[in-house]
């Protein structure tokens, strides 16, 4: 007889939404930190073309208005900084020191709309609340230690009726497939992001309110939440 | 871009959430309240307080 009950992995994320562990893998900035600083270089080829049309039905979404501030938590590389409107105000922040330098040397380049850059923890926004009109976290969410706590500074720093979007990988309601992804998700996180992240529990612990969820790239198993705040 | 007056307008100290200032000729944010002074590394200021120095 076991002298005490030991919770599996598995148990963790089955059970109620509202309560559930959102991944089986667990980390930490420090640790993602490392692992964006050996990606910054080869980032661009290896999730550049693939999570690509995700970013532009991203950016078509968002239907930018001429004076919008745009937030983009998790600017990386600045993949995305030339599919920004130039009336758009946009401001990227960024964990990683190595991604911001390359967004720094892409924001210099001609065909790309003015951006500021920072370096913050997306978990702690350095910004006022209601201070954007869109706040955009494109392939970020499954990286960070504490998806719900970034959400959550996500809505503080957006103003009421402005946009929260979330493009993303989340995990498969599929059950054989979903079983992969848990069984893969310890060791996808040494490449950037976890396999596993389910959407229903993030939904139900942010208090966020999609107006779509929409299944994106090939294969279809990305999504693009868009909520209103 | 450098650190424009509505950036600094909605930008506070990571320690105390303070509006911070602009110091040293535009090469660092400055919090008046908890005297952390953020550096702005190749235009990129580093809001983390683990980065700062406190300066009187």
């Amino acid at each position: 007889m076991a002298l005490f009950e030991r919770k599996t992995e598995t148990e963790n994320v089955t059970g109620d939404a509202a309560t559930r562990a959102l991944s089986v893998a667990a980390v930490e900035n420090d640790f993602v930190e490392g692992v964006y600083d050996k990606l910054a270089n080869v980032y661009d080829l290896i999730f550049g073309p693939t999570l690509h049309p995700g970013r532009l039905r991203a950016i078509e979404r968002m239907n930018i208005q001429p004076g919008e501030r745009v937030l983009e938590v998790g600017v990386g590389t600045g993949i995305n900084l030339s599919l920004y409107p130039r009336e758009a105000t946009v401001t990227g922040i960024d964990f990683s020191s190595s991604m911001l330098e390359k967004a720094r040397e892409r924001a210099a380049r001609k065909d790309a709309a003015p951006v500021r850059l920072l370096q913050m923890d997306a978990a702690d926004l350095k910004f006022a609340d209601n201070a954007f009109d869109i706040v955009y976290a494109p392939y970020l969410i499954s990286v960070v230690p504490d998806p719900v706590k970034v959400a959550q500074e996500m809505r503080r720093v957006c103003r009421p009726g402005g946009r929260i979007i979330f493009l993303n990988h989340f995990l498969s309601p599929n059950p054989i497939l979903s079983r992969i992804e848990r069984l893969i998700s310890p060791f996808t996180v040494h490449i950037g992001f976890k396999s596993d992240l389910d959407l229903p529990a993030f939904v139900a612990q942010t208090d966020l309110k999609p107006v779509s969820i929409e299944k994106v790239n090939v294969p279809k198993i990305w999504s693009l939440v868009t909520c209103v705040k | 871009m450098a650190v424009d007056p509505e950036l600094l307008e909605i930008l506070a100290c990571p320690n105390c959430k303070t509006k911070v200032e602009l110091v040293k000729g535009g090469t660092a944010l400055k919090c008046p309240q908890c005297r952390r002074v953020y550096p702005i590394k190749d235009d990129i200021p580093v809001m983390l307080i683990d980065e700062a120095t406190i300066e009187n």
